[in-house]
């Protein structure tokens, strides 16, 4: 195509919020995890919810796409309320985000170029063919399009991860969100989802919300984290995951990016014998 | 050209229109508004597409078409890709395609296509390759021998399985016997009771009916109870059993198998046929016989209700099975409902056994043990008959 440039483009965040979270609380009846929680992501950002095993981070996330309705709060994407919206309002909010689940949740009586053509069947009028042609092109920015006939059996988890990443852009959304992207993979695959995940951020400056505990991965994408805790059942830290790691006065934050085991479980080290 | 609308609650200014002027072997498209998968979905592309197509007639040698940009707003991954399209019609054809008017923020994405050839796959590329019939029929055939073969590798396990049991019974998981037990018996007896009692009715009714114009209602009880004790007790326990327990067996085993239970079981020096399938076919061998007395008894009661229709007592009708059934007949139909215990709980622990992967694997399995048991139900039921014939039994 004529007069393309191969320099990669970089989209920062405007600013601008895209999600707003006010007075959240996250639980079942009396089983709260968390409780008045008040954060926003902005526009083009990659936020991160990072926090302990059992912290509450995929509940969360499950109230932010709208899958568990919360007790108390709001969840507001592009300024409209998904946790008090229903019908056509609810469903044209859902077409403004894809969700990454944990073990991709690719379905497996379907090929990838199929997985990734489903959403566009059901919203859009599209041709078969046009609608294919858009499904490659989404393999093709995870990387996946020599194995668009595969079924997710068929390859590997980082791969279904990609797969799953794509399928999400299907319909080109503003937000995308992924729940533990690197979860068992091995460290080069996580660090090439990274990049996959860092490239469509800055290139189609595609809004993340990441839950995850994977330090590396964390450092390489984060722009902003919130760290939450299970005892305070709160956001205990805001920032910069460097900033957080280096300059943080909260003991639990520090051992978390330093990854320290915590006071009570640090074995005594044994004195050596004398010589 | 054309112009469509959002179809969803968007802004009325969010609209796409595409112009195409055509000028010999040039030609200029003018694209105009919001460019993505809603506003091309329209028939947008289609139609710029048909245009392109009758522009560039048989050769499209030598022509270029120009695509403006500079009265677009806004341009997703469709519409990207639409470009793509386009580009890639006009490069087939032997022409060429221009973009003039280019926001510079879409430069990257155009970029990340490069070479756009890789999107336009040529026919066969899939890996999943078809094959002529004869291969099909080949490897259909196999798939049935070897089937055959697993079936009867499972029948051997079994028989070792419950050798094992009988020289071991206290290491038999009698917990997991008494739960299965509980859940494919107990629970099923509402249904049983169900099908038996409406059994029970038609066939008196359907009997009576023609037993009448000979004046031999009195008769009904001795077909009724032969027919119940014999036939249709054990089956229709059978076939519910088949559609309940075996589907249940196999579901529950295969999606062990899914998550690797199975595999844990294996590495950890567990036998899953004395683990998972024993327990379970002792189930199945203890309670289809009394499922079966059960519906035989429900069958014979609600035939003797409905004969009351006939001016037939409860007393006459008693006496009429008490003549008729005979120790033999009871014991032929809870044989045969033994064997069809232990065909559907083996059977629905076999598919679940041999699952594949991923959630479809599951239902695969149990549709293939309810249709196996069902099958191997009523042949060994043919058998049965034919030996009873031979042999009185």
């Amino acid at each position: 195509m004529a007069d393309l440039s191969n320099e990669t483009q970089t989209t920062t965040p405007d600013g601008a919020d895209i999600i707003q979270v006010n007075h959240l609380t996250v639980g079942y009846g009396s089983n709260i995890v968390l409780k008045d929680l008040n954060f926003s992501v902005k526009r083009g950002e990659i936020f991160v919810i990072l926090g302990g095993s059992g912290c509450g981070k995929s509940s969360l996330l499950k109230n932010m796409i709208g899958l568990y309705d919360p007790p108390t709060g709001q969840v507001f994407i592009e300024g409209k309320d998904i946790v008090t919206a229903d019908g056509a309002e609810r469903q044209e909010i859902l077409t403004r985000f894809g969700v990454m689940y944990q073990q991709g949740a690719l379905f497996g009586s379907m090929n990838l170029l199929e997985n990734v053509r489903l959403f566009l069947e059901e919203y859009t009028d599209l041709t078969p063919d046009e609608m294919s042609l858009i499904a490659r092109c989404k393999l093709d920015l995870v990387g996946l399009l020599p194995f668009e006939s595969f079924m997710p059996s068929e390859i590997s988890g980082g791969m279904q991860k990609r797969a799953a990443i794509a399928r999400a852009m299907a319909l080109d959304p503003d937000i995308l969100f992924l729940d533990e992207p690197s979860a068992g993979l091995d460290p080069i695959t996580s660090a090439e989802l990274d990049q996959t995940i860092l490239s469509i951020s800055r290139n189609l400056g595609i809004t993340f919300v990441v839950v995850t505990h994977e330090l590396p991965s964390i450092f390489t994408i984060a722009d902003r984290v919130i760290m939450l805790d299970k005892d305070s059942k709160g956001i205990i830290a805001e920032g910069k995951p460097q900033w957080l790691r280096d300059h943080s006065d909260i003991p639990l934050v520090r051992q978390f990016f330093n990854r320290g085991a915590h006071a009570a479980t640090v074995p005594t080290t044994p004195s050596s014998p004398a010589h | 050209m054309s112009e469509t609308t959002l179809p969803v609650d968007v802004a009325d200014s969010v609209v796409a229109a595409a112009d195409l002027q055509a000028n010999g072997a040039l030609a200029r498209l003018i694209l105009s508004g919001h460019f993505n998968a809603h506003t091309l979905g329209n028939g947008l592309w289609t139609s710029t597409r048909t245009a392109q197509t009758e522009w560039l007639g048989d050769t499209g040698n030598g022509k270029t078409l120009s695509v403006d940009l500079a009265a677009v707003s806004y341009l997703d991954g469709a519409g990207i890709a639409f470009l793509i399209d386009l580009q890639h019609a006009q490069e087939a054809a032997g022409g060429k395609l221009t973009l003039l008017n280019l926001d510079k923020r879409y430069d990257p994405l155009l970029a990340q296509y490069q070479p756009i050839n890789n999107l336009f796959p040529a026919p066969n590329t899939d890996h999943h390759t078809s094959k002529s019939t004869l291969i099909r029929l080949g490897q259909g055939t196999e798939s049935l021998i070897n089937d055959a073969r697993n079936q009867m590798v499972f029948v051997g396990q079994l028989a070792s399985a419950l050798g094992w049991a009988a020289r071991n019974p206290k290491q038999v998981r009698w917990n997991d016997f008494v739960n299965v037990a509980v859940e494919a018996g107990v629970a099923a007896l509402p249904i049983v009771s169900l099908v038996a009692f409406l059994i029970g009715v038609i066939l008196a009714f359907q009997s009576a009916i023609g037993l009448k114009q000979f004046g031999a209602e009195t008769f009904v009880a001795n077909l009724v109870s032969l027919s119940i004790f014999r036939e249709l007790g054990p089956l229709m326990t059978a076939i519910l059993f088949a559609g309940r327990s075996s589907a249940a067996f196999a579901a529950e085993i295969g999606t062990m198998t899914v998550n690797n239970e199975v595999d844990a079981l294996v590495t950890g020096g567990i036998d899953p046929i004395r683990f998972l399938v024993l327990p379970r076919l002792l189930a199945g061998i203890l309670v289809a016989p009394i499922l079966s007395l059960f519906s035989d008894l429900i069958g014979i009661f609600s035939a003797s209700l409905t004969m009351l229709a006939y001016q037939v007592p409860f007393v006459t009708f008693y006496e009429a099975v008490l003549k008729t059934i005979h120790v033999n007949d009871i014991m032929s139909g809870l044989t045969k409902s033994l064997l069809f215990g232990l065909i559907v709980a083996g059977v629905g622990c076999l598919r679940g056994m041999q699952t594949g992967t991923g959630a479809a694997a599951v239902g695969l399995s149990a549709t293939r043990a309810v249709v196996t048991s069902l099958i191997l139900i009523v042949m060994v039921d043919g058998i049965f008959a034919y030996i009873s014939y031979k042999t009185g039994f």
